[in-house]
């Protein structure tokens, strides 16, 4: 029992650490310029500049007219209002050579705000300024102001804005505990399916805390503690969506995406080939995109082929092989290594910087290929082998010059091989149908052509056994020979020869019949149930006679005997009893022809009592008069 | 082998119609009359078919329980018997005769269909 426990739990490692999570979700280019397009929206307000601007800088664009932008901050500006100031500051820190005038109050507010009783929100924005208006401030005023806000208000937000501030501070403040904080927020994903990982709150505050965490960490310079698999499902959460409903949303995914791009520990890799991932002799190169989240290529990485095997024949076709970067796309001759049509997993690894996450990625790479026919034999053999075969060889894609003719003492045979058109190896494609289409009738009557083992297709028909697939209609049939197969790219429909067919016990030729689902169906006689046969009236009333004939018997013993009612004496008891007995016996005959259980149940009740009484009043008289008279020894 | 067959069935019949008191014969003679209309049922029964089979079977119940209820009351009638059935006086045996008719009459209209 343990040894069982053991080995199926080391199975189970196993297979969990084989498959390694890769991104489902990623932003392709058109995403990112959608992106780009949203957050380049002509602003109203402060907070919207803000957005965009910080956003647009976090994606690497520069905002289209930058001294245009500043005016529009400054003269927003407002310097009573820490929120008005933190979205200024940051937003001028974004534009080349904006600068925010800033006077000793506006320091002084800054650094008022700075306490226990601000909300994190609010710290975080003055903290923001401060540094981003290069104004001095106390970072271990912040950090003990930030662990009591976290302490008093213990949501998700909150601790992300904790984040975020902490990542302005100088380094030599104590974030030790804010840094723990990461590791208890990312506790608090909802995983869901093993795909997705995200806060309960939404899109954007896991692509908040995704920036927020990180910019922490590069800061402290200290590996977060979020496993691989957790960084791939936080890429599907946050890039799944790719239309947003609002300025900020949109604003945090970019701040997501930049810190997934550049941070100094885990930058995940999206692998995807370009087109599909299908390869042939016109197109021999397997192209791959091995970007950031971005879509930015990444040029430094270096990609290689582990294996490649066959999926029909699990054969290794590659190992280790490197691909070339070409105009930012890695590139692979897989032709070169000749391989033979069908599908082949590729196992690709992507090197060249430890922070890459995802880097093993499983592909399906189909290759295909041309199809030519060799060798079609048209022939018609007798069934006695009389006559031997008269063979006529067809070319593709021409059709037969003669038409063949076959009746019920021949049999009409098709012999052809498939090839690969370059390699000339035998092909075994799925879909091989002959199909006789009659232009007369439009009746069509489609058969599969069989390889045997020698990978020789073998076709033929037998016009007496096959005739109900005909119904019997003779005449000329058209026979094209349908090719096709995923792995084909020339899928053939060739009309290879005219087949004139005779069938015997010809019916009239009738016109095809639309399918008879839905007319009406014949009707449906019920059949009651039959009475039993009873015998003839004259065999029952035989037999009555003959069963009531022992009565007139016992008459006769029972006369033979002596028996009589001399002791018949007239007292009323006995009367009464009599006639009651003899109204019980009327009631069985009433009961047999009218009444029912209850009813006779009833009527036996009064007759029988008044018998009973009556009887036994006789019975004792009887018994009186017998023992009385010792009639009895 | 035959002969002393015949001897005793003819030696039994000669004590039958001597010794057997007059009322235990007339209950016989009720007793052969059920048997045979019993077995005429029965033969029609054989020979026809059991349509209707649920008259067949009330008849022929009919037919046996009457049987049953007679030997019961020649039992308990035989004065040969008298010391087993001391409490049961023969009109009390036939009040008991008449009861159970009565009784197996409903079951058999019941049942006749």
């Amino acid at each position: 029992m343990a040894h069982l426990c053991l080995f199926s739990l080391l199975v189970l490692s196993l297979v969990l650490e084989t498959q390694a999570l890769t991104p489902t979700h990623h932003l392709t280019t058109t995403d990112v310029a959608r992106l780009q397009a949203v957050l380049s929206q002509p602003f109203t307000d402060l907070k919207s500049a803000y957005y965009s601007v910080v956003g647009l800088s976090k994606l690497g664009i520069s905002v289209a007219d930058a001294a245009e932008t500043c005016r529009f901050i400054k003269s927003n500006l407002d310097p009573s209002s820490v929120e008005s100031l933190f979205f200024a500051a940051e937003a001028s820190q974004a534009l080349p050579g904006c600068e925010i005038p800033v006077s000793n109050d506006t320091r002084d507010l800054l650094l008022a705000t700075v306490s226990e009783d601000s909300t994190a929100s609010q710290i975080h924005q003055s903290v923001s300024a401060l540094s981003s208006l290069g104004l001095p401030l106390a970072s271990q005023e912040v950090v003990s102001a930030l662990k009591a806000r976290i302490s008093k208000e213990d949501n998700v937000l909150t601790i992300i804005l904790a984040l975020q501030t902490a990542s302005r501070l100088s380094q030599q403040a104590e974030l030790g505990e804010i840094l723990e904080e990461i590791e208890d927020l990312a506790a608090r994903l909802d995983d869901l399916g093993g795909v997705y990982l995200q806060f309960e709150e939404g899109l954007e505050a896991t692509a908040l805390f995704v920036s927020a965490a990180y910019a922490l960490s590069d800061h402290v310079d200290m590996e977060p503690p979020l496993k691989e698999d957790q960084v791939i499902q936080l890429v599907n959460s946050i890039f799944s969506k790719k239309s947003w409903d609002s300025l900020s949303e949109a604003f945090s995914v970019a701040s997501a995406a930049e810190s997934l791009s550049n941070n100094r520990f885990h930058v995940p890799v999206i692998v995807s080939a370009q087109g599909p991932a299908a390869i042939s002799h016109s197109q021999p190169f397997l192209r791959l995109q091995v970007t950031n989240v971005l879509c930015k290529p990444l040029s430094s990485a270096s990609v290689l082929v582990e294996s490649a095997t066959a999926t029909s024949s699990k054969s290794a076709i590659l190992s280790q092989a490197p691909f070339t970067l070409r105009d930012g796309v890695f590139e692979l001759n897989f032709m070169a290594s000749q391989p033979a049509s069908g599908y082949y997993q590729f196992s690709v690894a992507i090197a060249g910087d430890s922070r890459f996450v995802a880097n093993h990625v499983e592909l399906k790479v189909k290759v295909s290929t041309r199809v030519s026919i060799n060798n079609m034999d048209l022939s018609v053999v007798d069934k006695d082998q009389s006559i031997g075969p008269k063979t006529t060889r067809v070319e593709y894609p021409a059709k037969a010059k003669a038409s063949f003719m076959a009746d019920s003492h021949q049999i009409f045979a098709m012999t052809f091989q498939l090839v690969d058109e370059t390699t000339g190896v035998e092909l075994t494609p799925h879909q091989t149908f002959v199909r006789l289409h009659n232009q007369k009738t439009g009746q069509e009557v489609v058969f599969v052509a069989e390889p045997d083992s020698k990978n020789l297709y073998k076709f033929e028909l037998d016009t007496t056994e096959r005739k109900t697939e005909f119904d019997s209609i003779s005449g000329t049939y058209a026979l094209y020979l349908m090719v096709g197969d995923a792995t084909l790219e020339n899928p053939i429909l060739w009309n290879v020869a005219d087949v004139v067919l005779k069938f015997l016990d010809e019916e009239a030729p009738s016109t095809i019949q639309a399918k008879t689902l839905y007319t009406p169906k014949p009707e449906i006689q019920h059949l009651f149930r039959e009475p039993e046969k009873k015998p003839p009236t004259v065999v029952s009333n035989a037999f009555t006679a003959l069963v009531l004939s022992p009565f007139l018997l016992l008459l006769i013993l029972w006369f033979k005997l002596g028996a009589n009612i001399s002791n018949f004496t007239l007292s009323p008891s006995t009367v009464l009893f009599h006639i009651g007995h003899a109204a019980m016996l009327g009631l069985m005959y009433v009961y047999w022809t009218h009444l029912n259980m209850f009813q006779t149940l009833k009527y036996l009740a009064i007759i029988g009592s008044f018998t009973f009484l009556a009887g036994n009043r006789m019975l004792a008289q009887k018994a009186v008069k017998s023992t009385s008279s010792g009639l009895y020894t | 082998m035959s002969n002393s067959v015949i001897s005793v069935i003819s030696r039994f019949l000669e004590e039958y119609a001597s010794s057997t008191p007059n009322k235990l014969k007339v209950i016989d003679a009720y007793l052969l009359y059920i048997m045979m209309t019993g077995a005429l049922q029965f033969l029609y029964c054989l020979l026809v078919g059991t349509f209707p089979f649920n008259s067949f079977l009330s008849g022929f119940i009919s037919c046996v329980g009457s049987f049953i209820l007679a030997v019961c009351l020649r039992i308990q009638i035989n004065p040969q018997n008298k010391g087993e059935f001391l409490s049961i006086s023969p009109e009390r045996a036939f009040a008991d005769f008449l009861f159970a008719h009565t009784v197996l009459h409903l079951v058999v209209i019941n049942f006749i269909g």
